[in-house]
């Protein structure tokens, strides 16, 4: 492994914040973003990009970030979870799931909360069905979907 | 950050998981900490006939490596004391650990189990329930009548338990029946599958340990590092960051007691976090299989005069909190019924695959599965509706049960009536589509619980409790129980919670016992602190403890609400400035029985505070491929008082969904040599946002005494008990075949339509 990689030295934008580091290139963004940048709000659930808890947001793409190279991510504009919130109040979609009850054990909710963001981006009315195609890459095993479901719903309306 | 006018009732751990502020255990990083990685046995049988580390230990990084020689040569498991923290001789598991390793970063910690020098011997694996009981099987365990016994746990060879239910006479009944109906139905094994793999670190400073992991139940992990390494209560505390779900796989003690011994050794805090593949097989909490035979003869009326049964499960090669599911398969496959002569035995059996432990309701989808579908086979043969058999038959306030408890007030009728109004029963549906119909019932379970509670100088107030939140919202559930106690603005309660350094023990998050047994201890240690601020009250306002209210912040004699004091200034105005309350919950007694237990009482016949459900699914069946979707789940619950409504909504939908996933595509296949074939999340098939169906949820709320704060029961694993049953009625009313295997895939769903003869 070590014949083809090794400490490589990157920049990585993450939420709108450059961050110079050093690291080893065949290392998941997932990896990079939680050991090395110190955010930990993006969860592994599986390394193997089944479960979506790893979601983050690429130049506003989802993707699962268990299974990208960090040092791939360079030049790109990184999004999780913790760039979801303004400085004095969470993001609608984030008040609402809550609201909603959408938030049991929380492990997937950072996943759902990035597909969801990136849904309503580039859909700001879904329809129910677009709803669950737009995030049927993220397991929730707590509650049983439909609060999720709601909160998005909710929050197309309220944004538009 | 503050968040602020969000609705009632939003948990109060809710902003750090939406922000991803929250830590979880994996979240954690501790200086020097070590990369713990497990050398599994990686055969389902065998025994061990080289083990050599010395490599191992020899590479530069390695700071331990650990084998059954470095650890107490403890057998623990209760029931039967079947296992130690590592193999010793015979691999009984391909999860069973043989080695642990701890070292400084995860390609030397793999470095060194490939290093781990192991020889096996290939022994015959114990694969299938039937042949495991047979004469001449080879043997799980052959020095089982070495270990230590606790409890009512009759054993033999491969029995790990042997327990039955029974009342009256049901052969004599069953000769006397106008209709007899017989059934097979097999499950297969299944996953608890939270989405958070388990994680734990490890951190000794002196002679004492902490332990940060991802259980539901810190105190029976406390217990399970103080048992297999031989400490005392004093020197282990265990701390749970926030719990990425856990649906009863993370009960028990796990690898906290690995995790502790490496980080002994190693003289560093040592990390270790399963990877998906772990969580499928290394685990002592999966679903168990089973084999369920019934027979049911009901009278000329439609009346069920008996039912007996003969029920195989399999345990697995390990007890892990399995002694008492023999006794609760009888019970969910003598289901909520009037039947005066019944008799179900059930035997536990162990074979060469994963342990089973408690997973949400555990053994009770799988009976309640098997019997439901068997009440609509009895239904169709004596040409009855579906629903006007159960009518006849369900157990209702007053009457008595399959093991001779009378109920007092419960609602099974109002939640049939309910369900089936709501699902629309006996209209008319399209081509390919049908409702069915289930009930299923679930136990409370009481148990001893402590609560502090302390009314600071500044009003707020620290609620610390041995009470685990993985989840459910109970946890959050008991900030309102304080508040209205103590009369204050939940948001000024604090919870304490997840740490035994900190509170008085309980049974965490197991057995929906959050609300029913911490929330009694804590309503109980916020009314000492109430009755002190009453006293301080009185004395100020020159009146009588007794006529003292405490409302929005401030306390006033009743009837005057216009002279009051701020609660904050009675609290600063004490002797010591804080107001502190410490209760155990009162101690409740189980309802008597008149039926018998023959043999291998394990506690489950009594049933406490008695839980009631009604689900009616709507499936569409796609008769070429035997595709099915759950369009609709109608599920109507008598769990007593609802105190938290969104929570327990919460449940009742995840519960359902995770029964839809049991009843379509989640189910463990394993090769002819014991091995798991779908241990990843794309095999093993979790229901994904698109094949939700909609669920509509109602409560029966009935005030039940000697049950938990408010006449509420339990609630968090009774939605996961009848959705099974309901979907395979649906199935049978949608195609006129009945599906006799547990999931029911595709495959078999057009098996049953397309080949009768050869579905089981």
């Amino acid at each position: 492994m070590s014949n083809t990689t090794g400490p490589s030295a990157v920049t990585l934008n993450v939420n709108g914040v450059p961050y110079p580091i050093v690291i080893n290139t065949d290392r998941t963004l997932s990896t990079v973003i939680r050991n090395e940048i110190g955010l930990t709000g993006t969860k592994e659930g599986c390394d193997d990009c089944e479960c979506g808890a790893c979601m983050v947001l690429l130049d506003g793409r989802p993707i699962n970030s268990c299974s990208y190279l960090a040092a791939q991510a360079q030049g790109r504009e990184i999004t999780t979870v913790e760039g979801l919130a303004s400085q004095d109040d969470l993001s609608p979609l984030q008040r609402n799931i809550l609201a909603a009850g959408g938030v049991q054990c929380g492990f997937c909710t950072p996943g759902m909360l990035m597909s969801a963001t990136a849904l309503l981006n580039e859909n700001p009315s879904p329809t129910k069905e677009e709803v669950r195609i737009g995030l049927s890459g993220n397991l929730c095993r707590c509650t049983g979907y439909a609060r999720i479901l709601d909160s998005v719903i909710q929050t197309s309306v309220e944004i538009n | 950050m503050a968040v602020t006018d969000l609705p009632e009732f939003i948990r109060a751990d809710g902003p750090d998981k939406v922000t991803g502020s929250g830590r979880y255990t994996a979240d954690m990083t501790l200086t020097g900490q070590l990369v713990a990685k497990f050398k599994y046995g990686g055969v389902s049988h065998g025994r061990i006939t080289r083990l050599d580390v010395t490599a191992a230990r020899a590479i530069p990084g390695v700071f331990a490596v650990l084998t059954a020689a470095d650890v107490p040569d403890v057998r623990y498991s209760y029931g039967l004391a079947d296992r130690t923290l590592f193999a010793t001789d015979i691999i009984r598991f391909e999860g069973e650990i043989v080695a642990a390793v701890a070292a400084i970063n995860a390609d030397i910690a793999q470095q060194a189990l490939d290093a781990i020098e192991l020889d096996i011997e290939m022994l015959e694996p114990v694969v299938d329930l039937e042949a495991a009981i047979a004469d001449g099987a080879p043997l799980v365990h052959e020095n089982i009548d070495s270990y230590e016994v606790t409890g009512d746990t009759p054993h033999s060879g491969n029995v790990a338990t042997h327990s039955s239910i029974s009342m009256g006479d049901a052969e004599a009944a069953m000769t006397n029946a106008a209709t007899v109906v017989t059934s097979r139905y097999l499950a297969d094994a299944s996953h608890a599958t939270p989405i958070e793999p388990r994680a734990v670190i490890a951190q000794w400073e002196g002679d004492k340990v902490t332990v940060w992991t991802s259980t539901q139940v810190p105190f029976d992990a406390r217990a399970g590092v103080c048992e297999t390494l031989e400490l005392p209560t004093s020197k282990v505390r265990i701390i749970a960051p926030h719990l990425g779900g856990g649906f009863g796989g993370k009960c028990g003690a796990h690898f906290e007691p690995h995790i502790a011994a490496l980080a002994r050794v190693a003289k560093r805090p040592v990390k270790l976090v399963f990877s998906r593949w772990e969580e499928f097989i290394a685990p002592d909490r999966r679903r168990e299989a089973m084999i369920i035979d019934v027979t049911t003869g009901v009278d000329a009326d439609g009346h069920i005069v008996a039912r007996t049964g003969e029920i195989l499960l399999d345990n697995g090669a390990y007890m892990a909190d399995s002694s008492f599911f023999a006794q609760a398969a009888a019970m969910h496959v003598a289901g909520p019924y009037v039947i005066p002569n019944v008799h179900i035995d059930a035997k536990l059996i162990y074979t060469n695959h994963q342990p089973s432990g408690s997973v949400r309701a555990p053994t009770a989808p799988q009976g309640c599965w098997a019997v439901e579908s068997h009440t609509d086979e009895i239904a169709k043969a004596i040409g009855m509706d579906a629903l006007e058999f159960r009518r006849k038959n369900i157990v209702t306030s007053a009457s008595t049960g399959c093991v001779g408890q009378t109920y007092d007030e419960i609602g099974l009728d109002q939640c049939l009536e309910l369900a089936t109004t709501s699902a629309g029963w006996g209209t008319e549906l399209p081509e390919g589509e049908a409702l069915g119909i289930s009930v299923g019932w679930w136990p409370s379970f009481a148990a001893p619980a402590g609560a502090y509670a302390k009314l600071h100088g500044d009003g707020t107030v620290q609620v610390i409790t041995g009470a685990s939140e993985c989840g459910t919202g109970s946890v959050m559930t008991l900030r309102m129980l304080a508040a209205d106690e103590i009369g204050i603005d939940e948001t000024a309660i604090e919870l304490i919670y997840q740490d035994t350094g900190a509170a008085p023990a309980g049974p965490g998050s197991s057995g929906s016992q959050t609300l029913f047994n911490h929330g009694r201890a804590v309503e109980k240690a916020s009314q000492m602190v109430a009755d002190q601020l009453r006293e301080l009250a009185a004395a100020q306002l020159e009146a009588n403890a007794g006529d003292i209210v405490l409302e929005n912040g401030a306390a006033s004699v009743a009837g005057s609400p216009a002279i009051s004091i701020p609660i904050v200034e009675l609290a600063a105005a004490s002797e010591t400035g804080e107001l502190l309350g410490s209760a155990a919950a009162d101690a409740i007694e189980w309802p008597e029985i008149t039926g018998s237990t023959c043999l291998g009482e394990q506690g489950f016949s009594s049933w406490l505070a008695p839980q009631f459900s009604c689900h009616v699914a709507r499936v569409r069946v796609d008769a070429d491929t035997g595709v099915t979707r759950v369009l609709e789940v109608h599920a109507v619950h008598d769990s007593g008082t609802i105190l938290n409504p969104v929570a327990a909504h919460g449940q009742v939908e995840g519960g359902v969904m995770m029964g839809v996933g049991q009843a379509l595509t989640e189910g463990t296949r394993y090769d002819e040599r014991g091995h798991q074939l779908n241990a990843g999340l794309l095999e093993y098939k979790l229901q994904t946002i698109a094949d939700a169906p909609t669920i509509t949820t109602q409560f029966v709320e009935i005030f039940t005494n000697n049950a938990g704060p408010r006449g509420a029961k339990g609630l968090a694993e009774a939605p996961n008990v009848a959705t099974c049953g309901a979907v395979n009625n649906a199935i049978a009313n949608a195609t006129g075949v009945r599906v006799r295997q547990l999931p029911m895939t595709a495959e078999r769903v057009w098996t049953a339509m397309n080949n009768p003869e050869a579905s089981t």
